[in-house]
């Protein structure tokens, strides 16, 4: 994986290496391995590379013969060597190994149809001087990012908004409907970013600039509706979609290592990666001191098991909080969790031990319908059919076993879920989520409330649905919303893509192979949820694979402390700084007043509860995030000369 | 310290659960105003878990036992049910307010 960045001129007027040079050194940290740009009078390319495939000859920004179309690329086609046979069956001529080179081939061969065909993570910015266009795409799930601003004709893009900011071109400003769609859904919705003017393209579809006008299409759209009965052959085309996504994602000309979060999905990931590693397979695994968010027995059994060379990041006191503001440099983004904080030592721990490719196990929650969400939308359905039942309601009690007792407790909890919505409503599962984590806006500065005018996060977001979703059973309308406001906003980007590249890692996700999604989103849900089991089929298919003790775990989410991390021992002096109400004042999206009471009771050990946790993180990472991107203008912050490109640099002009 | 004989009246125990809410739920919320049979459940003033802190300040302040079948929205979903609720847990038990309620931070 790598970084990209490049401006596409309206007019003829060139772009200066210098202006490429500032855009990739703010993103070096994705690809400290390699360095490379092109420039001509409409279009400039820079790439920073991180050498997977093709080690020696997979420099980028790469041309075809006659240089008519040059791609700069970040990520992964895993079915390269498959498309290249086809190519140079139709006549192309191959000069490297790279599975970037069957971009620029494949584009030549199909244009955008290329795009369907492709089976991957990845984001690319191709320059077509026959059409004088600059075409970029996403992958379908938004695995991995890009950005990008017009501004007075000429478009800039960019892996992430720091390269965007130090072109010097792009203003550095809020998007106050940006945040509120943060404090509501944990990200903003692409292609909206809390910056304003710069738009994320959005997953599974690609945008074509020409003569400084931008056309956006969708390529690929997600459909939930489930078939009647599971297929009688279904646990063996698991079986093949499994290994076959994994194959194809080990392969490197560098060791693949993975992530063992303990949990189902990344045992199965780092099992099948066991299975079909030519070298000893590297696990790492994050532990923490607090014993409820440890996981670490279910991490060892597992390496164990598969006799992986197995490292840890301990988190302990503190350690959160160190890195905390580096992290929202990372992503970007406020944030409401400090959850991708440990991920950020993880990669930092996995790159140390000279492993920059790993899987992981994100996607499978989504498809396999394994959070806690899923069977709370279906106890909620199942009691507001006899809303007087006194005994339905108590189910709840069960869903939430790795919550305090003393927070799940009482007739208020329940009403809590039932009250929060109604099911014609298309949102009607996530409600009760977004009804909590809307609490952020009591918060809000009155001037910055204002200023969102009749802004509605959620309205927009049903206008938004695709056509046929109310025919979708509740747990497809419920898996669709999870997938399009926090999978691929959320957890891919800030906690996954950031956090890995961060270190120049480079996270590969077998269980977002478009085939297996397809396959499992298309099962009947009772054979992903039977009852309150999660993820049956897969439970089903990894028994004999790895210990019962993963394959009958219910499933625990992956928590880190949010509000101990920064009081339970001593408090970092950013936090006092930021949370002042004279700088509260300044930023002016917070109510000072609010703050300074919110700041009390967490030193006091008083808040305990999720809406004030998520609160305090949102408030703190927002003022780290104001400070870092609003501050001042990122050209005087940014390393200015090729120099800080450092070894491996190549300009090819 | 004063001493009392009767428990607390109701006015009180609604006046001091009023300054609590305001206090820890309502502190985001200055200009909210917290009337008597304003709802507190559904409204967004306390969540689940602030409950349980609710009942663990009427159960420290007012010396008495809330059990959980008592968690509910007719004893705890305004301040006047507050009020009736732990004012008729006093008298009833005779316990509540012998002495004067501990404060609670």
């Amino acid at each position: 994986m790598c970084g990209l960045a490049g401006v596409a001129r309206a007019r003829p007027q060139g772009v200066s290496a210098q202006l490429l040079e500032r855009m990739a050194a703010a993103i070096r940290h994705r690809g400290p391995d390699g360095f490379g740009l092109h420039a001509d009078d409409r279009i400039g390319l820079a790439h920073v590379r991180l050498s997977v495939i093709d080690v020696a000859g997979g420099a980028q920004p790469m041309a075809n013969e006659d240089g008519d179309v040059r791609v700069v690329y970040n990520g992964e086609i895993y079915n390269y060597l498959e498309l290249r046979h086809e190519l140079q069956l139709r006549g192309h001529v191959f000069r490297t190994r790279s599975d970037t080179e069957v971009l620029v081939h494949g584009y030549e061969q199909w244009g955008e149809g290329l795009l369907e065909r492709l089976n991957g993570q990845f984001a690319f910015a191709l320059h077509d001087r026959r059409t004088a266009s600059l075409f970029l795409a996403r992958d379908r799930f938004g695995i991995l990012p890009l950005f990008y601003a017009e501004r007075g004709g000429d478009l800039y893009f960019a892996s992430e908004i720091k390269a965007l900011f130090a072109s010097g071109a792009v203003e550095q400003a809020l998007d106050p409907e940006g945040l509120d769609e943060v404090f509501t859904f944990w990200a903003a919705r692409p292609p909206r970013t809390p910056f304003r003017g710069i738009r994320a393209l959005e997953p599974g579809t690609w945008a074509r600039w020409r003569d400084g006008a931008l056309s956006v299409r969708r390529y690929y759209t997600l459909d939930l509706a489930t078939a009647e009965a599971e297929p009688a052959d279904a646990v063996e085309r698991l079986d093949e979609l499994l290994r076959s996504g994994v194959r194809l994602r080990m392969r490197a000309d560098v060791p693949v290592g993975g992530y063992l979060s303990g949990g189902l999905d990344s045992s199965i990931a780092c099992a099948l990666a066991a299975q079909g590693s030519p070298y000893h397979l590297r696990t790492f695994s994050v532990t923490f001191d607090d014993p409820p968010l440890d996981e670490s027995a279910f991490q060892q059994a597992v390496a164990t098991q598969l006799g992986s060379r197995h490292a840890v990041q301990r988190i302990g006191g503190g350690a959160i909080a160190r890195v905390f503001p580096d992290v929202v440099r990372h992503a970007e983004t406020p944030l409401l969790r400090t959850a991708p904080a440990p991920l950020y030592l993880l990669s930092r721990l996995t790159r140390e031990q000279g492993i920059k490719v790993v899987l992981t196990g994100e996607g499978s929650d989504e498809v396999f319908l394994g959070y806690d969400l899923f069977k709370e939308t279906l106890v909620r359905l199942f009691c507001l059919r006899q809303p007087d039942s006194r005994w339905r309601p108590r189910l709840f009690d069960r869903l939430y076993g790795y919550l305090p007792p003393q927070a799940r407790k009482g007739d208020f909890w329940r009403r809590f879920f039932l009250n929060a919505g109604s099911p014609d409503d298309p949102l009607f599962s996530h409600l009760p989520r977004f009804r909590l984590t809307t609490r952020i806006r009591d918060f809000y500065a009155d001037r910055f409330r204002a200023g969102l005018g009749a802004f509605d996060a959620l309205g927009e977001l049903r206008q938004s649905l695709p056509p046929g979703f109310m025919g979708w059973s509740p747990l497809g309308r419920a898996a669709y919303l999870e997938i399009v406001t926090l999978l691929s906003p959320y957890l891919l980007a800030a906690q996954g893509d950031r956090m890995a590249m961060a270190h120049g890692v480079e996270a590969r996700v077998p269980f977002l192979d478009h085939r297996l999604v397809e396959f499992a989103l298309r099962l009947p849900d009772r054979s992903r949820l039977r009852g309150l089991r999660e993820k049956a089929i897969l439970r089903r298919w990894a028994e004999g694979t790895l210990p019962p003790a993963i394959t009958r775990r219910p499933k625990q989410p992956y928590r880190a402390p949010d509000v101990p991390a920064f009081f339970a021992g001593t408090e970092p002096e950013y936090v006092a700084e930021l949370l002042d109400a004279a700088s509260l004042q300044r930023t002016g999206i917070f109510n000072p007043e609010a703050v300074t009471g919110l700041v009390r009771r967490c030193r006091a050990g008083l808040a305990t509860g999720v809406g004030e946790n998520q609160a305090l993180v949102a408030i703190l990472s927002t003022e780290l995030w104001h400070r870092e991107f609003l501050g001042a203008p990122a050209r005087e912050r940014a390393p200015a000369s090729s120099g800080e490109l450092g070894a491996g640099a190549s300009i090819a002009a | 310290m004063d001493q009392q004989t009767t428990g607390p009246a109701q006015s009180e125990i609604v006046d001091r659960a009023r300054a609590y809410v305001r206090e820890n739920f309502l502190y985001m919320r200055p200009d909210w105003t917290l009337g008597d049979e304003d709802p507190l459940l559904g409204s967004g003033v306390i969540d689940s878990i602030g409950v349980i802190e609710l009942v663990e300040f009427l159960q420290g302040a007012f010396r008495l036992a809330i059990a959980e079948e008592e968690i509910t929205e007719q004893n705890l979903g305004t301040l006047a049910a507050i009020g009736r609720f732990v004012h008729q847990k006093c008298h009833a038990n005779g316990s509540g307010g012998s002495v004067r309620p501990r404060q609670v931070a």
